[in-house]
């Protein structure tokens, strides 16, 4: 599976989102799941499925799905389509 | 003093008369029960003298799953049915159907001793273990009362889905959360029948309040005391009870200890007045936790579930790998990935991610104990089963 698969698979199932509904430029502010004790599920699951560990202010600094892909590239995780 | 078990009594009933009729002090217990019949025999020996004539003794394991010796007199059972005869109308009843164990407080007093104090025909299954003889004897029904516990109502429907039994007139249900989401299924298997929420415990042998199930508009609602009951709630919430029909005593690893009149007797869940004379449950003592910070519900979230599932659901708690206390959800049979997704909407539509479960899993058939309630402390150890989401 493709990075950005990978991505939205585990997106959709840690913030309980619908497939059609997930976007790439989705924000923080449009996902009502997206609470705090997401923030943690999302950085186990991105640990999870891409190996690399947020710290806990760069999960906290994710303010949106964009932030996210940006962050893992700059680690070498590449989301070219 | 005598032992019955209940296979004897389900072959044949009339041993149960025998004993009752009898002055010596006896004890109907399950086969598979959290004791063994050396400790009940030990436990027995433990009765002061003037228990053991008149009484008679049933075992309960509750929700903790630590067996004890629960010890009624007779007097005081056979006047709670009269009183209960009068208040759930029973009189048009012909016949009591039994579908749980009668070692289980309910269907021995709401149902054996209804039986044989107002000689009315006792019908004896085996419940879902055997639902042809079920059906046939629902089929043959004549002006006939039913005990249910909740967690039935999906086998009910699972097993008898296009049928309906209008022979029933009667429908309780007690000994756990009352089905009030799957009324609707009930009413059509019992298209005659007057359903009631009853509530009580083991040490209240076993009725505290009754409520017809039209009376009110959730689960929760147990409904007012029987007359001469008091409910009453601790400090920590737990709701306590005073009754003339109480049990006379408790035997439990550390021994006999007697209830007496004046004692305010915990049943192990918490509730509060509803302020027109009914009373609510908010969930069992230990049903009602915290979790990061958050005062999580474990029957609350129950419903949730129930309102979008229609097979049986429980839930166990844990700790999570942060060491917080968390809970998992089993459900059977298995659900479809749709079915799954709509349950974890919900939790994402109504409560913050500290209550949802830390996993959703299903069972092909859920454990259930001899009195037909979820073995939850069973959940935890099943190997067989399948996960179908958890929380990273």
């Amino acid at each position: 599976m493709h990075n950005r698969e990978k991505l939205k698979s585990l997106l959709v199932d840690v913030f309980l989102l619908e497939p059609a509904e997930f976007r790439f430029d989705m924000t923080r502010e449009e996902v009502p799941t997206w609470d705090s004790l997401g923030v943690v599920s999302m950085a186990v699951g991105i640990h999870q499925t891409f190996g690399y560990h947020f710290t806990p202010e760069e999960a906290l600094a994710i303010q949106g799905v964009p932030d996210i892909m940006k962050l893992l590239e700059t680690k070498g995780i590449s989301f070219d389509a | 003093m005598h032992i019955l078990f209940d296979s004897e009594v389900t072959a044949d009933p009339s041993l149960l008369a025998r004993c009752w009729q009898g002055e010596e002090t006896f004890a109907l217990v399950p086969e598979k029960s959290g004791g063994s019949n050396d400790w009940i025999a030990d436990k027995l020996n433990c009765l002061p003298d003037e228990h053991r004539r008149s009484r008679f003794v049933l075992l309960t394991s509750g929700s903790t799953g630590e067996p004890k010796l629960i010890v009624g007199l007779r007097e005081r059972s056979e006047a709670l049915v009269r009183a209960l005869h009068e208040l759930q109308q029973s009189e048009p009843a012909a016949e009591t159907i039994v579908t749980l164990p009668l070692t289980y407080s309910y269907a021995f007093v709401n149902q054996w001793l209804w039986a044989t104090v107002f000689k009315r025909r006792l019908v004896v299954t085996h419940g879902f273990r055997q639902p042809d003889l079920l059906r046939a004897s629902l089929q043959q029904a004549r002006d006939a009362m039913l005990c249910l516990v909740g967690i039935q109502v999906p086998l009910l429907d699972q097993n008898f889905s296009n049928e309906a039994f209008p022979g029933v007139l009667r429908v309780h249900f007690a000994g756990g959360r009352f089905p009030h989401e799957q009324l609707h299924a009930i009413r059509r298997l019992f298209p005659n029948a007057r359903i009631f929420n009853n509530y009580g415990c083991a040490e209240a042998m076993p009725r505290l309040t009754l409520r017809p199930a039209e009376d009110a508009q959730e689960a929760a609602n147990i409904g007012r005391p029987l007359p001469g009951i008091e409910l009453n709630t601790s400090d920590t919430g737990e709701l306590l009870f005073r009754s003339p029909y109480r049990a006379v005593g408790v035997v439990d690893r550390c021994g006999f200890m007697e209830i007496t009149p004046d004692m305010w007797i915990g049943t192990g869940d918490l509730g509060s007045a509803v302020g027109d004379g009914t009373w609510r449950l908010t969930g069992r003592a230990n049903e009602v936790f915290k979790r990061y910070g958050e005062k999580i519900s474990l029957p609350l979230l129950l419903s949730t579930v129930l309102r979008n599932w229609s097979g049986q659901a429980a839930f166990y708690r844990e700790m999570d790998a942060k060491g917080e206390e968390g809970h998992a959800l089993m459900l059977t049979p298995h659900p479809s990935e749709t079915q799954v997704r709509t349950i974890l909407k919900a939790f994402a539509a109504e409560f913050g991610r500290a209550h949802w479960p830390l996993r959703l899993e299903s069972v092909s058939e859920m454990p259930l104990l001899p009195n037909g309630k979820v073995n939850v402390a069973a959940l935890a150890k099943i190997t067989d089963k399948s996960l179908h989401w958890y929380q990273r």
